[in-house]
């Protein structure tokens, strides 16, 4: 054996144990949950597991409940993410302006996104809530509203209360990525279009926005693989209610496993919300790169 | 390298081996048998240790092991589905959920108990909650304590008015619309109870439709939700909101909790919740403490002969598992027994789950609202977890779904329940 092949041979001895962890609580796991859901498979009866081809997945696309909340898993990401990327990008421009108590501000930005998401949905619940919230006591005090506002409680107010609150939320975390983005853009370039008479709109459009669209491909790949699988948000702020207006796809998963014991189907959910966000994950990537390239 | 990985190895499966070897030389030897109790301290913490005391007292060859399961009912019914699904011999005794044993005995892991207990033993606890572990003549567990959803009022509103305690739901609202308008407070809600999208929503939602004079399953065991009565109890809870305006839209988002809270700022007349809000109502600071009274929950004219009170609680049930039944069943008597049951009252406030207890002197002067409670249970029942077994939380699942959507006004009630009727059907054929 030369050296080169005994480094390498040690190299991956060194990465052995790394790779038997991730192996066995990753990739493990991640294909037992495929291979089951193909499978019948209840933990009421280990013995049966029968090969049973697409059935689990016939039965979740019949149900109802699964496409309704795969929508509302859908409009949930996509306008939340929306909202997100533009009040992130405000976030991240005043960040990188602000000169006087820049510390206090950017902390005070990063705020929410450090609070555990379940904790921030249960104080939400309570501002939220219709007969003594902070919010309908608040507007009612200014005369803004005569009569309470049932935020969590009815159809149409509900998925927008909870978007609100992961808007607030999560902005933060994409003003983080979009500063980076903005730290990286050189003086000069500004300083050029100072001399050549730009304006402040005309720095923002024809500078600052070009330069961060690889940042903002990242923020945005980031953000909706998350908004997709958003979980404790839903369970703690509505339960999926009302009338499942709020129920995710990861907490219709999470039904089927945990309160259901259908194993199989659980898994069925699971791998279609893996192949969606995989397949938006690629598309990112490959938009990010082609960006890259030019 | 590669020795100390074999070293690792080696010394790894030596220890394994030799747990396993000393687990079993423990259960053929002679002497004190140990076997293990799960419960949690939620709520019966404060008496759980006189009561193991005084067990092992009496029965010094057997000790018995606390495994003190986490307090949120579905983490600990993970860990028994866990444990019983590995065919673990512990827990020997379980305390599960009243909703619980259906599941638990369809997939046999309750022991039946008739061996250790006689017919005359099991006819010594409330029948409501032995409908909840009987199935097909056999009993397959017993209740420890039990608790239930009840109907509070505020007296003082009602004698303000001259009106007397509605008995049934048409005089409910009736005097709900009445003090409502008296009282000019828009602040002030008729009627309040759980209905969020939750198993409370469920539970009184049973009690309207037992009022009713219906039954969730029929003689022949059949789930029977698309019936006059069923509509009718739903059609009643829509009206509450939207035509006679006595519930609060925002009943819809509420929990015990939040309900109990808008109770106690005085902002209700009438409310249904389980029996643990009545202390939070009591407490020295409470706006509306010394005007609340419990009672049993109303029924619909007519039906007055309807049980409406929901009942819960906790069951014991033998691990078929364990090696060591006739002591697990020994300690199963000794923990629902009379004399642990003014233990469980008086220390822990959770009422035992024995006949004859509302006469009991030493529990209702030591807590006198046992007198109520022990009332209203006698005309309690429970869900019908038993007959649904493992289909039970899907069950559940598919009626809150379906009352809800009536209640949000996107379906008749009609077509909820012929649509909870239609999915019922194919959850349990």
């Amino acid at each position: 054996m030369n050296e080169i092949a005994r480094r390498k041979m040690f190299g991956l001895f060194l990465v052995l144990p790394a790779f038997l962890f991730v192996f066995l609580v990753l990739f493990l796991p991640a294909a037992n949950t495929i291979i089951k859901s193909f499978t019948e498979f209840s933990p009421m009866n280990l013995q049966q597991n029968d090969f049973v081809g697409l059935k689990n997945y016939q039965k979740i696309f019949g149900n109802e409940e699964f496409m309704d909340s795969f929508f509302n898993t859908l409009h949930f990401a996509g306008v939340s993410v929306f909202f997100e990327l533009i009040l992130g990008l405000v976030l991240a421009l005043i960040l990188n302006k602000a000169l006087a108590f820049r510390g206090v501000i950017r902390t005070a930005i990063l705020f929410p996104w450090v609070l555990p998401t379940a904790l921030n949905a249960i104080i939400w619940r309570w501002l939220f809530n219709t007969d003594f919230g902070f919010f309908n006591s608040f507007m009612k005090s200014f005369g803004l509203i005569s009569r309470n506002i049932n935020w969590l409680g009815e159809v149409s107010l509900a998925m927008n209360s909870m978007i609100w609150v992961a808007v607030w939320k999560t902005s933060s975390f994409i003003a983080l990525i979009l500063l980076t983005g903005l730290q990286s853009i050189n003086d000069e370039l500004y300083e050029a279009a100072s001399i050549d008479g730009a304006s402040g709109f005309q720095k923002i459009k024809s500078i600052t926005l070009p330069l961060l669209i690889p940042s903002i491909l990242l923020a945005l790949l980031f953000r909706s693989m998350d908004a997709l699988r958003s979980f404790e948000l839903p369970f703690a702020l509505t339960q999926g209610g009302p009338g499942g207006a709020t129920q995710t796809l990861s907490l219709f998963g999470y039904r089927q496993f945990f309160q259901f014991l259908k194993f199989d189907q659980g898994a069925a959910v699971s791998v279609v919300q893996f192949l969606f966000i995989l397949v938006l994950g690629l598309i990112y990537i490959r938009v990010l790169k082609g960006e890259r390239d030019t | 390298m590669k020795r100390l990985l074999l070293i690792v190895l080696m010394s790894s499966t030596l220890v394994s081996v030799l747990f396993a070897a000393g687990a079993q030389e423990e259960a053929a030897s002679e002497g004190p048998v140990t076997i293990q109790l799960g419960i949690s301290t939620r709520e019966v913490g404060a008496a759980m240790p006189e009561l193991l005391k005084s067990f092992e007292a009496a029965n010094p060859n057997i000790k018995v092991e606390w495994n003190k399961v986490p307090g949120v009912p579905n983490d600990q019914h993970t860990l028994y589905v866990t444990n019983m699904m590995a065919q673990s011999e512990q827990p020997d005794v379980m305390a599960v959920d009243v909703v619980w044993p259906g599941e638990f005995i369809a997939n046999g892991w309750a022991e039946p108990l008739n061996e250790y207990f006689s017919d005359s033993d099991l006819e010594g606890y409330l029948d409501g909650m032995m409908n909840s572990v009987t199935l097909d003549g056999k009993a397959y567990g017993v209740p420890l304590y039990t608790n239930a959803i009840h109907f509070f009022y505020r007296k003082d509103l009602l004698d303000k008015y001259g009106l007397e305690k509605p008995d049934t739901w048409e005089e409910l609202i009736e005097s709900a619309m009445f003090i409502t308008e008296k009282e000019q407070n828009p602040d002030l809600n008729g009627y309040i109870s759980m209905w969020a999208q939750i198993e409370g929503l469920f539970m009184n939602y049973l009690q309207f439709m037992w009022g009713a004079g219906g039954q969730f399953f029929d003689t022949k065991g059949n789930p029977s939700v698309n019936t006059p009565e069923a509509v009718k109890a739903l059609e009643t809870m829509v009206d509450m909101i939207y035509k006679y305006n006595v519930a609060p839209e925002s009943i819809l988002t509420y929990k015990p909790n939040d309900a109990m809270a808008l109770f106690r700022q005085g902002r209700a007349v009438f409310m249904v919740v389980q029996d643990f809000v009545w202390p939070m109502l009591n407490e020295a600071d409470s706006p509306v403490k010394g005007k609340v009274v419990m009672d049993r929950v109303p029924y619909f004219e007519g039906h007055s002969d309807a049980n409406t009170v929901c009942m819960g609680g906790w069951i014991l049930t033998l691990n078929p598992y364990s090696e060591h039944k006739a002591e697990a069943a020994e300690l199963i008597r000794h923990l629902t027994s009379t004399e642990s049951g003014i233990v469980l009252g008086t220390k822990s406030g959770c009422m035992p789950a024995v006949k004859g207890m509302e006469e009991n002197a030493e529990l209702i002067s030591a807590y006198p609202i046992a007198e109520t409670l022990y009332k209203d249970f006698s005309v309690g029942d429970v869900r019908p977890s038993a007959q649904a077994g493992k289909n039970y939380p899907e069950l559940s699942h598919i009626m809150q779904k379906e009352i809800h959507a009536a209640l949000l006004q996107k379906k008749s009630p009609a077509q909820a329940m012929a649509d909870a009727q239609k999915a019922l059907d194919e959850l349990l054929q």
